[in-house]
């Protein structure tokens, strides 16, 4: 398991980012208020250190006190070091630090990425290990509930695509922006980089989930996929949209799942084309990216800036009689603010028909630029039920095939999504050494702060 | 690197003695001087304090490595940055 669990780090989280760093500057993203409190609430002279630093942004929060941050990523490292910070390069699950030694510790967004439980917890003690007693560790993991929504599982591979990381986006539009959706949708003079932020907050806002009690009907959503008429501009709307949605994958939990034989993946993703249950799809994701592709290519021979060219091709890509404005969408589209067709329903209820019939519904009609008929028969010979397959398998059956996806620069991160009272739990159960003084839900986030006792 | 840095870090190589690890020998490219030991009563010796303080916060390692004391693995030091990942191998 602790094999197959760094592996799955290696390729969709460390390389990722290391393959990305070179794309992200400070500006991309903004530090949390929060987080900015916490720092500044520290004594004058702590010692204090950001373990998955990344680009050091909280490093220069508080000048009167020692920041010292740290990364597993080389290339953000390097970022943070021309800044003048003061940094280094190690692993979470064995700091190189002695015992109590440090004032404070905060790990903003980084324990999400271990791929399992018992990594989780090691991360956790090994802070926990260099505070001194009584000092305060902060932790924020991603949320499984988001604004309305919530993803439909815990782990989750998330696209990186150059575009939609451009200078433009931050993640403070976890929550979505709503003005820069509406804006986006309307009028023909669509900014792509707004797109591109919309999309991005879309891709973190979506959290799909379906009643898991049912399987999912595959053929159930492709009438109302395809056959709804709605504007031209929503149709470009719904486009963009459609391509976000299209590039998420959710995986099996390494700590849930069996493995299962290769020789039954690799069938599945030679036949199966379209993404299915809870496996990462690595066809599909061929699918996507090969779609996206054309966008990527496109987004990787022009500047950010040259908008008019990358939006119109992404236009023209698109069959017009597609309109994926199923009501999950349309629910969706509330995070982005698209009011005029968007409809609300209760907090719990707002769930699409799950991420997998839209994804499938686009990819296939986009694919076979065909009709109904022809995705059917696609959808058919999916499997709808969840299988049992690991994002292991997944991942690394993925492996050869990431290197077709990796030009159009969609790189995929791995993330285990908190629910809430889970982060609180696994240090309370697993961390003795720590005294949880306070929990909230900040941007999408689940928040603690906790003391170690001595 | 700063030399405080150096002071909170270990050697986390697995199966050292307990307390072994530390503190890492700095090796470095070129010779440099380094401080003497303290002497007692330091906390009230003000210029003792400044020379402590421009030595702890203000020279920096840019280029050379850290010896663990007790395995003798080394540990780069490039551009500033200490590299403290262990191999999958020694993990």
């Amino acid at each position: 398991m602790e094999h197959e669990a760094t592996q799955l780090e290696k390729q969709h989280v460390h390389s990722v980012y290391e393959n990305t760093a070179a794309y992200f500057s400070d500006l991309q993203t903004k530090a949390w208020p929060r987080v900015r409190n916490f720092l500044l609430e520290q004594k004058p002279g702590s010692l204090v250190v950001d373990i998955g630093c990344g680009t050091g942004k909280y490093l220069s929060v508080n000048s009167q006190v020692y920041n010292l941050g740290c990364d597993y990523c080389e290339g953000l490292v390097e970022i943070a070091r021309k800044k003048g910070d003061e940094v280094l390069v190690c692993d979470n699950l064995n700091l190189p630090f002695r015992d109590q030694c440090f004032n404070a510790v905060i790990s903003i967004g980084v324990i999400h990425h271990f791929s399992t439980k018992q990594r989780r917890i090691k991360a956790i003690k090994e802070m926990a290990r260099i505070l001194i007693p009584g000092g305060q560790i902060m932790i924020y993991v991603w949320a499984m509930e988001q604004k309305n929504r919530r993803f439909e599982k815990q782990d989750v591979f998330v696209p990186w695509n150059k575009a939609l990381c451009s200078r433009h986006f931050s993640e403070s539009n976890q929550s979505g922006d709503k003005g820069e959706f509406v804006h986006a949708a309307k009028g023909q003079d669509i900014h792509p980089a707004q797109l591109v932020i919309s999309e991005c907050s879309y891709q973190n806002n979506l959290q799909p989930e379906t009643d898991s009690k049912h399987p999912r009907n595959m053929d159930h959503c492709l009438p109302r996929a395809c056959c709804m008429k709605i504007s031209e501009e929503e149709n470009r709307f719904y486009s963009a949209l459609g391509r976000s949605f299209r590039s998420w994958f959710f995986s099996r939990s390494l700590d849930e799942s069996a493995l299962r034989k290769q020789s039954d993946k690799m069938k599945h993703l030679k036949h199966e084309g379209v993404w299915a249950g809870s496996a990462v799809p690595i066809q599909h994701s061929r699918h996507c990216s090969l779609d996206l592709g054309h966008h990527g290519a496109l987004l990787n021979e022009q500047s950010l800036d040259d908008d008019d060219d990358v939006f119109v091709e992404s236009l023209s890509l698109r069959k017009p009689q597609w309109s994926p404005a199923t009501d999950a969408l349309k629910d969706l589209s509330l995070n982005g603010g698209h009011q005029s067709v968007a409809q609300s329903k209760g907090d719990k209820a707002s769930f699409i028909n799950g991420p997998v019939e839209d994804r499938d519904c686009v990819c296939g009609c986009n694919k076979d630029g065909a009709g109904k008929s022809d995705a059917s028969k696609f959808f058919k010979r999916t499997s709808t039920t969840d299988s049992t397959d690991s994002a292991l398998d997944s991942a690394v059956s993925v492996g050869d095939q990431i290197d077709a996806v990796l030009d159009t620069k969609a790189f995929m991160r791995y993330y285990h999504v908190f629910r809430e009272g889970e982060l609180s739990s696994l240090v309370e159960e697993n961390v003795p050494e720590l005294q949880i003084l306070s929990s909230c839900y900040d941007h999408g986030n689940w928040c603690i702060i906790a003391e170690r006792r001595g | 690197m700063k030399l405080l840095t150096h002071n909170l870090l270990s050697s986390h190589v697995p199966g050292l003695r307990p307390g072994a690890g530390f503190p890492l020998r700095i090796e470095l490219g070129h010779p440099s001087e380094l401080p003497p030991e303290p002497s007692p009563g330091y906390e009230a010796d003000e210029e003792f304090l400044r020379r402590l303080h421009h030595v702890l916060l203000e020279v920096e390692v840019l280029e050379g490595s850290l010896q663990c004391p007790d395995s003798g693995r080394r540990f780069p030091i490039s551009r500033g940055v200490p590299n403290l990942l262990l191999s999958e191998d020694e993990a």
